[in-house]
């Protein structure tokens, strides 16, 4: 099979049919920056949610006046629990001394007291993979059961908040993913088609010759490829472009912004994700085609 | 080479061709004369199969077109050479990637197309047309291209419809020579013409078509 003769005969048929083509490039170029852009969003929510189990704690407090053996017994239980990844013991004495340190001036407001009126507690931390909204509160239920504990608080708002966050934002991602790349597709499966019908002579004219099925699919399928192809490369520039216009020239302004991080990786696939849509969408009108 | 078995053809009613049979040798040149409308041109597209025959049998060399598979049609027009009657040249490339382009088709590496194509716009006198597009050509020049198109490849069959239709006298004479030369080489060549000058004297054979039928053979 002879490429040289289809690369040549596509890239000419590019430039003959410039606008037509550069239109769909550009199409699919900004196409795959949405893509790149949601990735983007989509990987600093999943980082956010995943430094967040790190800070999510359940606070069991414990009865009065329990002896230190049954506060061992308490601790030990919790601790053989599979869910959790740590815990720490917070007398009421230790809970009064922080009271204090946190209330430092106002601190006469306790003074008045006779009795510490703080309970012990103990500080519970799960396994990452526990922290969800269900097993958050199964955890909870469990642990309130155990003799000689009075109350268990988590956060169960937070807990819930997040998890919502990152399941629309991965919905939502999945979406337009599938979405913009139906786009893709059929942007570079129109352009396909309509180069193939400004060529239909032509084309009627090689298969007399006793051009093959290939042969003459062939500089389509690289025509639909590389309009892909330029269409990533693009696609980077402006990714690139939205990367320094965040760091550099937001982030001056709101400094939180410094914080994201940009997946560099995915810029390296998108001339690749541009090929594989491209080469798609032409096989779609090629095999629609009366070749 | 080429056998015709009861072949008829019908456009929506009209009939065409009508029962059609005869043979060419293989290595023989044979005319195919008749008024226009006859159905020459017809006939030459059953042998390529730009149409197909509605009823008989058709064989050419070793494909036989009644139960040709469709991926078998590129390799039974590759065998065929054909000088078509409305041209068929490609506007937007040049005369030598026109008659290249029946080469690339077969899969001839470039370094070799470049003699090829050469070679045969020398044999029809247009070599210095090279780089030039069909459209700037006048219609006896684009008629040679397609010549050097059809027997580039130097294939088995050639089939010419009206290939001196543009030409002057003296240029068809030349053009038929080139045919003959070919079929000096082994080509098998049917030629449809109603120029009478281009048979006459020869003692080839000269089917005549007329009314769908074949009315006559005569030894031009
Ligand atoms: N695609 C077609 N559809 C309908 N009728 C057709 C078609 N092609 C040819 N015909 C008819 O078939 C008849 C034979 O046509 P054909 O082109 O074979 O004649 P010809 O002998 O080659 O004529 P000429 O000498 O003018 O080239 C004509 O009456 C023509 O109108
Ligand atoms: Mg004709």
């Amino acid at each position: 099979m002879t490429f040289s003769y289809s690369f040549k005969s596509a890239f000419k048929s590019l430039c003959r049919e410039k606008w037509i083509n550069l239109l769909s490039i550009l199409t699919v170029a900004s196409s795959l920056l949405i893509i790149t852009l949601t990735a983007f969003f989509l990987y600093n929510v999943e980082i956010i949610a995943n430094s967040l189990p790190e800070r999510f704690s359940i606070v069991s407090y414990l009865k009065d006046g329990l002896s230190s053996e049954d506060t061992q017994v308490i601790i030990d239980t919790i601790k053989r629990r599979a869910d959790i990844a740590g815990l720490k013991y917070i007398s009421k004495e230790d809970a009064l001394k922080e009271l204090q340190h946190t209330l430092k001036d106002t601190g006469y407001i306790l003074e008045g007291l006779t009795e510490n009126p703080l309970s012990s507690s103990i500080e519970i931390k799960l396994k990452k993979d526990f922290v969800t909204p269900s097993s958050a509160k199964h955890v909870a239920g469990e642990i309130k059961k155990i003799e000689g504990i009075d109350e268990v608080y988590y956060g169960e708002k937070i807990a819930d908040a997040i998890h919502l966050l990152r399941r629309s934002m991965q919905n939502m991602s999945v979406i337009i993913f599938l979405t913009i790349s139906s786009g893709v597709v059929f942007v570079t499966y129109s352009t396909v088609k309509i180069l193939f019908y400004r060529r239909k002579q032509e084309i009627e004219i090689i298969k007399l010759l006793g051009a093959t099925k290939g042969f003459l699919r062939m500089p389509f399928l690289i025509e639909g490829g590389s309009i892909g192809f330029f269409g990533g490369l693009i696609g980077i520039i402006g990714a690139l472009l939205f990367y320094f216009a965040v760091t550099y020239r937001l982030s001056m302004v709101i400094p939180m912004l410094k914080t994201l991080l940009f997946p560099f990786e995915i810029l390296v696939v998108l001339p690749l994700i541009g090929i594989i849509f491209g080469i798609i969408g032409s096989l779609i009108a090629i095999g629609r085609l009366k070749l | 080479m080429i056998t015709f078995q009861n072949v008829s053809k019908y456009y929506d009613n009209q009939t065409v061709l009508k029962n059609i049979t005869f043979t060419v040798q293989k290595g023989e040149i044979t005319f195919i004369t008749g008024p226009s409308g006859a159905g020459k041109s017809t006939l030459l597209k059953l042998m390529y199969l730009a149409e197909s025959p509605d009823e008989g049998d058709i064989v050419i060399g070793d494909f036989h077109l009644a139960s040709l598979k469709e991926s078998q049609i590129p390799y039974l027009r590759r065998s065929v050479g054909v000088v078509f009657q409305d041209f068929k040249l490609i506007n937007s490339i040049t005369v030598f990637d026109n008659v290249a382009l029946t080469l690339r088709i077969r899969g001839v590496k470039e370094r070799e197309i470049r003699d090829i194509v050469s070679n045969a716009l020398k044999k029809v006198h247009i070599r210095h047309l090279s780089d030039s597009y069909p459209t700037s050509l006048s219609g006896g020049e684009q008629q040679r291209v397609v010549i050097a198109r059809a027997i580039a490849a130097e294939p088995l069959v050639i089939l010419a419809d009206e290939p001196t239709g543009n030409l002057d006298p003296n240029t068809s004479i030349d053009i038929i020579r080139v045919f003959r030369d070919l079929n000096a080489q082994g080509a098998t060549i049917v030629i449809a013409t109603h120029n009478r000058e281009l048979f006459k004297g020869s003692g080839n054979r000269v089917l005549k078509l007329d009314g769908g039928n074949i009315a006559g053979e005569e030894a031009g």
